[in-house]
């Protein structure tokens, strides 16, 4: 299986008025082909700082993050932006959905911004892959919480990247529709051959991922 | 555009309160041009319609033509490609023939020439006879009227009109020299003919150092008003201009930041700065362009309802410039909010 991401010696850094705070400790991370990993540890111990290095939003402080075996936390903000725009899908808690956009609309603005032609066939296929079918002339504010991230799980997918980041996709959803989420998720993983790391408080999920890192006051161990 | 455009159809209510202001401020702009343009042009189209150079005047009058008083030796003076002898006076008129003869009472310019020369009208014109200014008809004058000069024993016959012949917003009389010199200066007492000035086409010269030749541009601005008038119509034009540029900008800013979470997870997508501020500067372009043609066409109904009630005048290259500045001035507000966007921390989108 091949590595879509990889983080080397990475170390996180940061002053806190005059203090150092270690955010994130030499950490060594790959996600393989079909890998549906899960970050879990109580709030502030490092997790979003993870989330935030491996998606190029911010600079470690040494070490390296490889996107599809290539540099991509030492180019510059625009290049980083650049490779998360074609390689990287987001799902956030909620408001990753355009407001004014409708569903289909969502999909297809990536390809306003590549100038490409929309991908009618992939659309359709996803959209019937995760059930939103019937949504796609809808606006997001006229749908439900677990529609919504179904929604975003087809957008973080749509363009076809190497790796998916998500963070508490399942936080603003009832056990029931966060087990759904998930299971959709897993699936597509597989199928799509991606790999999806997900930041999640919430442990029960981990029964449907491969693997489970925790993060304790910066350090990471595999727990699965 | 995308972006831009299917914001602004999905939030038709907000979006149609931002463009009525431009809307307003729009037709405001258009209509205070189109009336300084007539206004102005009311001052000056008796002036323009000879297709001058340069006008001689005297250099005691000082600037004021009402005041210069040349001769036939002056006139022989000045050198040019085409010169013709110009008698300039006001009067006020009346026609006695009328119903109520004190609603026909007008000030208007007499303007005395010589037949044939490049400033006359058409027709050719006899002593008492007059060619006078269109606007004189809706006053109850018509061909074949005879007008009575107020103040002397005067009378003058209508015989044509001429369109848009306005000197100082009052209408013009053309008549021949010898008919202007009997009203202007009682002709019997005077032996020789005196008149104003003396209008040229080409290259003007004169040695003669009592007289003085004027730009006809110069001639204008030194209208009594003109320039006062021009200039503050342009100062608050500007300033609406600007204004409006302004206001746009605060809405369009107030707009970005209520989005800074939604840009924020954009950017984490990895949608460039260039794309969201240019969406954003679009939005802006947008919005003057639709509020903009809406106080562009209020301007143009009002302006056909309104035509002979106040000084309207279209001017199509005046609109063009102002339309110009409302985009330019509009995109430079939208760019607040550009910078805004590129400050935007896309890790907000995380945790």
């Amino acid at each position: 299986m091949s590595t879509l991401i990889e983080m080397k010696n990475i170390t996180k850094d940061f002053l806190q008025g005059d203090e150092v705070v270690h955010a994130l400790k030499e950490t060594n991370f790959i996600a393989e082909e079909g890998d549906l990993i899960a970050i879990i540890g109580p709030s502030g111990s490092g997790k979003s700082t993870f989330l935030t290095i491996i998606g190029g939003l911010q600079t470690p402080t040494t070490g390296e993050v490889l996107v599809g075996g290539k540099p991509f936390s030492r180019l510059n903000a625009k290049e980083r932006s650049k490779v998360r725009f074609e390689k990287v899908g987001f799902i956030l808690q909620s408001a990753n959905l355009i407001p004014f956009l409708k569903i289909t609309d969502q999909m297809y603005l990536y390809n306003r911004i590549q100038r490409t032609k929309p991908n009618e066939e992939r659309l359709v296929g996803l959209f019937e892959k995760l059930g939103i079918t019937k949504l796609k002339n809808k606006y997001p504010s006229q749908l439900s919480g677990g529609e919504r991230q179904r929604v975003a799980i087809a957008k973080a997918i749509y363009h076809n990247p190497l790796v998916i980041l998500a963070d508490e996709p399942t936080a603003a959803l009832d056990t029931t529709r966060a087990f759904e989420v998930i299971k959709l998720l897993a699936k597509e993983t597989k199928a799509e051959k991606k790999a999806t790391i997900m930041v999640t408080h919430d442990e029960r999920l981990t029964e449907y991922c491969d693997k489970v890192y925790q993060i304790v006051d910066g350090v990471m161990t595999r727990k699965k | 555009m995308f972006l831009a455009w299917k914001e602004i159809k999905h939030a038709k209510g907000k979006f149609s309160l931002i463009i009525s202001v431009v809307v307003l401020v729009g037709y405001l702009v258009y209509f205070l041009t189109s009336l300084a343009y007539g206004l102005a042009s009311s001052y000056t189209n008796g002036v323009y319609a000879w297709n001058a150079d340069n006008i001689v005047l005297t250099s005691d009058s000082n600037d004021n033509i009402m005041m210069s008083v040349m001769t036939d030796e002056q006139y022989d003076d000045v050198d040019a490609t085409e010169k013709a002898r110009l008698g300039l006076f006001p009067a006020v008129i009346s026609d006695p023939s009328a119903a109520v003869v004190d609603d026909t009472k007008e000030e208007i310019y007499a303007f005395g020439i010589d037949n044939g020369s490049f400033i006359a009208p058409s027709l050719a014109l006899n002593d008492n006879e007059v060619v006078a200014d269109s606007s004189l008809k809706e006053l109850g004058y018509d061909l074949g009227t005879v007008i009575r000069v107020a103040g002397t024993d005067i009378d003058w016959t209508i015989i044509g009109f001429e369109e848009s012949r306005t000197y100082q917003t009052a209408p013009i009389l053309y008549m021949n020299i010898a008919t202007w010199m009997d009203y202007r200066f009682n002709r019997a007492t005077i032996p020789l003919d005196l008149f104003s000035a003396v209008v040229t086409q080409g290259e003007t010269l004169t040695a003669n150092t009592d007289l003085k030749i004027y730009d006809i541009q110069d001639f204008v601005s030194n209208l009594p008003g003109y320039s006062a008038q021009v200039l503050t119509f342009s100062i608050m034009i500007g300033f609406l201009i600007f204004i409006i540029a302004f206001v746009l900008g605060i809405f369009i800013f107030v707009l970005t930041i209520q989005k800074t979470s939604m840009f924020g997870v954009m950017k984490a997508q990895g949608i460039s700065n260039a794309y969201i501020g240019g969406s954003v500067v679009m939005q802006t372009l947008i919005i003057t362009g639709i509020g903009v043609f809406g106080g562009l066409l209020l301007t143009l109904v009002s302006g056909y309802f309104l035509a002979g009630i106040v000084p309207f005048a279209i001017n199509p290259l005046f609109y063009a410039v102002i339309t110009a500045a409302f985009f330019v001035f509009s995109a430079f507000g939208g760019l607040f909010s550009v910078r805004a966007v590129l400050k935007i921390d896309p890790r907000i989108a995380i945790g």
